[in-house]
């Protein structure tokens, strides 16, 4: 007489983490620019957007900068008459670079630490979606040590190895109530690390027109032994135990990018970045439990990501000796199919613009602001999964700040 | 100098990046289309009054689904919606049962005995006075709605309640529902038609005219009459067809194979579970027999010096069971009311909520805005705790069949309700 109860709890399986979760915000010039600039040896921020321009750098530097995000997105259920929007909290991508050689010589050693992966999103622990998702915390910090080297003097490569932290904090709520009403609850927390590697050629042709070819590798970033937490009724606890633990595996994908950069005359100049982001190799996220019940698989949750893609076109513009102005626009494929969209990241393509300035005050410092800002386009969709059926809308803004030394 | 420009830079965009919400534009909340819900009216039974837990009580009259697409109604040109509250001090009603303990997924389900809205001995309820909006009556059946003696609006206390002491025995739920000005309306009648027989085990208690089977014939033509009183003065509103029977955990929960395994446990030689079937006769039962939920908490099973259940020679008993034959029969009626709802509202050009559809489908399990909800019995969050009933989340999905109806038919966006926000059932936070 037991079985037949409790055999079928929740349908919808623990659920998870989404997706374009790649944070385009690596360093102030560029993100001037939009994100273009690979083919640019501009500053110290080439260690991440091209090794094989930092041989090129004339200066040994070090720079340091923040752009608070807010990633501010909307979601209306289908035929509801309700928009429900994030809470406003401010994400912190930031970086950190050093350069540093021998002048007149052939090689520079660089390091980076910056944040391309990474997602705030706190919908509240009542809204619509709650049991698709009620908040996400996810960081992903890379450290990356660099080599370049000049082959010739107009062509240079370089490369780096790529250790990434990952921590992530996902939330949910589980449709089981307690006496008084209110739902039960999933906390997943965790902490993991993971190995790539960044590679670039950077080629200055006779002309001058400048071309770039990067590649970063994907980042498969091993999550072990982080805390699986449910606050349920203590009459469902042998189906959701305490003190569970999880390991789960995220793939960050590897990203390949042309870039030219162009001189239109001596004081300004244009760049032109395409990015293929091999978001494939995310497939499916699967939370392996220490204990499994029947209301706790092991089941992987599909996400199926396409490639996603990306061009950007900057232009910088030194209008005096100290005070350099840049723009930038792009638009951006997203990964995610349609019947895969989540709260988590709620994806769709995008538009980019930005505005930025650099102020040389003396010869060894810089200061560099910039505002960057994307449009994600509407999205009415179904998630396969969950059910969650509503139109997500999403502005994204970044205001940003940096200081480099230089000598 | 020029830090201060960067410095009120930064702080500008910061404080235009505030005021910056995405915006996302839909139709929903913006009109009546052909309708007018000034003045709506809820006709049905138990499912219609938030029945709920083997009971009717505050807390479930509040999300009854009239209740939920009626406060949907407000944002397009819907008026106020009157309910016969049971007043706080006896929010409980006519009791109910609630699930006190779920020990290896066996539940123990315990009554609530307080705040009852007893007002004698006889256990009749409180009288509601006033004008009344949810006319969902517990029990109401189509055929008893024609209640020719008048009798049935004292017997049945879920309508006493509502009649003052000059109506009670004075008339039937079809002159009750008349003449209230109302503007558009639902009809949800004809489960307890069908019902009341299968709950029973297919047996009808002789003198019992809530356990008969109402004829096919006389249902159609007692259902057009009420479409007829209730569009007489060219309303518009929706009907909704009947649910299988089978498709709820009353018959779903106790299976023939879960009391087999359940006697191969104590004794591994177990070979079958005898039911007595609806002709008499006594046959070891398949799975295409349903057995009542009630059974499992009856104490009968595998008891006696011949075990009940396990032995021919004392099989379950036919009110227990829902032979395969019954369940055929059930099904037949079920798919005639059902014709005749649809060609009936079609023909005067209504809404129609197939409920009969949505339910087979929540039978096999459907993902509603990241809920799963499915017919299990008090885990599919669906159903309530008498395996027949909505829980507040059933309720709402169910509303949201009809506003889904009613706006592809009438071109209206009443907006849909955010099932998110009402629960299944209460699990007991205690081991």
């Amino acid at each position: 007489m037991k079985k037949f109860l409790l055999s079928a709890l929740l349908s919808a399986p623990l659920w998870v983490l989404g997706q374009g979760f790649q944070v385009n915000l690596q360093g102030q010039k560029q993100i001037g620019m939009a994100g273009a600039g690979s083919a640019l040896p501009l500053d110290e921020a080439s260690v991440f957007y091209n090794p094989g321009a930092v041989t090129f750098l004339e200066k040994n530097s070090v720079s340091a900068g923040v752009n608070p995000l807010l990633f501010k997105s909307a979601f209306k259920q289908s035929g509801s008459n309700i928009t429900e929007n994030v809470k406003n909290k401010i994400a912190p991508p930031f970086e950190a670079y050093a350069v540093w050689g021998p002048k007149s010589n052939k090689w520079k050693l660089g390091l980076g630490v910056y944040t391309p992966f990474g997602g705030l999103v706190d919908w509240g622990d009542n809204w619509s979606g709650k049991y698709a998702l009620t908040s996400l915390n996810l960081k992903a910090i890379y450290f990356q040590p660099t080599l370049s080297i000049k082959i010739t003097d107009r062509i240079g490569i370089g490369a780096g190895f790529v250790y990434n932290h990952g921590d992530v904090n996902l939330q949910r709520a589980l449709p089981v109530n307690y006496p008084d009403g209110r739902s039960g609850h999933a906390t997943l927390e965790g902490t993991g690390s993971g190995y790539g590697w960044n590679a670039g050629l950077y080629i200055k042709t006779l002309s001058n027109i400048t071309f770039a070819v990067v590649h970063k590798s994907k980042v498969v970033t091993k999550l072990n032994d982080g805390t699986a937490t449910f606050d349920v009724p203590e009459s469902l606890r042998s189906a959701f135990p305490a003190g569970n633990t999880f390991n789960a595996e995220l793939p960050l994908p590897s990203t390949t990018t042309l870039g030219i950069g162009v001189p239109l005359s001596k004081s300004t100049t244009l760049a032109f970045d395409a990015s293929w982001v091999q978001w494939h190799v995310y497939q499916n996220l699967t939370f392996d439990y220490a204990i499994n019940t029947p209301q706790l698989t092991d089941k992987p949750s599909e996400r199926n990501y396409h490639d996603g893609s990306s061009f950007k076109l900057g232009i910088n513009h030194q209008a005096s000796e100290k005070l350099a102005l840049r723009a930038g626009l792009g638009y951006a494929f997203s990964p995610v199919q349609d019947g895969y969209v989540t709260p988590e990241a709620p994806d769709a393509d995008r538009y980019i613009l930005s505005a930025g300035l650099g102020y040389t005050p003396t010869r060894h410092f810089e200061v560099n602001a910039s505002f960057f800002f994307e449009d994600v386009k509407s999205r009415k969709q179904k998630n396969i999964e969950t059910g969650l059926d509503g139109t997500f809308k999403t502005l994204v803004y970044a205001p940003g700040i940096s200081l480099t030394y230089k000598w | 100098m020029k830090k201060y420009i960067l410095n009120s830079f930064v702080a500008a965009a910061i404080l235009f990046t505030a005021a910056c919400k995405p915006e996302i534009e839909t139709p929903a909340g913006t009109t009546a289309g052909q309708a007018n819900f000034s003045k709506y009216i809820a006709v049905g039974n138990s499912l219609t009054s938030g029945f709920a837990d083997g009971g009717l009580y505050l807390e479930g009259q509040k999300v009854a689904y009239p209740n939920l697409i009626a406060a949907k109604m407000a944002s397009v040109g819907g008026g106020a919606f009157t309910s016969p509250f049971f007043s706080e001090e006896h929010s409980n009603g006519s009791g109910y049962i609630s699930l006190t303990a779920l020990v290896n997924g066996t539940p123990t389900l315990t009554p609530i005995i307080d705040k009852l809205a007893f007002r004698d001995p006889a256990k009749h309820l409180d009288k509601y006075s006033g004008e009344i909006q949810n006319l969902g009556i517990p029990g109401m059946r189509v055929d008893l709605s024609f209640d020719p003696t008048l009798t049935f609006s004292a017997a049945n206390p879920y309508f006493e309640r509502l009649l003052t002491d000059a109506q009670v025995g004075k008339t039937n739920y079809f002159q009750y529902i008349q003449g209230r000005n109302h503007t558009f309306f639902s009809l949800w009648l004809g489960n307890n038609d069908v019902l009341g027989y299968a709950l029973n085990g297919a047996v009808t208690v002789t003198g019992d005219p809530t356990t008969v089977l109402t004829d096919k014939v006389t249902f159609s033509s007692l259902y057009a009459n009420f479409l007829n009183a209730l569009t007489a003065g060219g309303q518009k509103g929706i009907v909704a067809t009947i649910p299988d029977v089978t498709a709820v955990p009353y018959f779903n929960t106790v299976t023939v194979a879960a009391l087999l395994n359940a006697a191969k446990a104590i004794n591994p030689a177990a070979a079958a579970i005898y039911i007595q079937t609806g002709t008499g006769a006594v046959r070891p039962a398949t799975a295409d027999d349903l057995i009542r939920l009630p059974f499992q908490s009856a104490g009968l099973f595998g008891q006696g010096a011949i075990p009940y259940g396990l032995h021919p020679l004392n099989p379950i008993e036919n009110k227990w069971v829902l032979d395969k034959d019954e369940v055929v029969k059930v099904k037949d009626y079920v798919n005639s009311y059902n014709s005749s709802i649809k060609s009936l509202a079609t023909s005067k050009g209504l809404a129609i909520a197939d409920t009969y559809a949505y339910f087979n489908q929540v039978k096999t399990g459907i993902n509603v805005q990241g809920v799963g909800i499915n017919a299990s019995f008090i885990t599919g969050g669906a159903f309530s705790l008498d395996g027949i009933h909505l829980t507040p989340r059933g309720n709402a999905a169910i509303a949201n069949l009809f506003i889904d109806a009613i706006n592809a038919k009438y071109g209206s966006t009443v907006p849909n309700i955010d099932i998110t926000q009402y629960r299944g059932v209460k699990f007991p936070d205690a081991k």
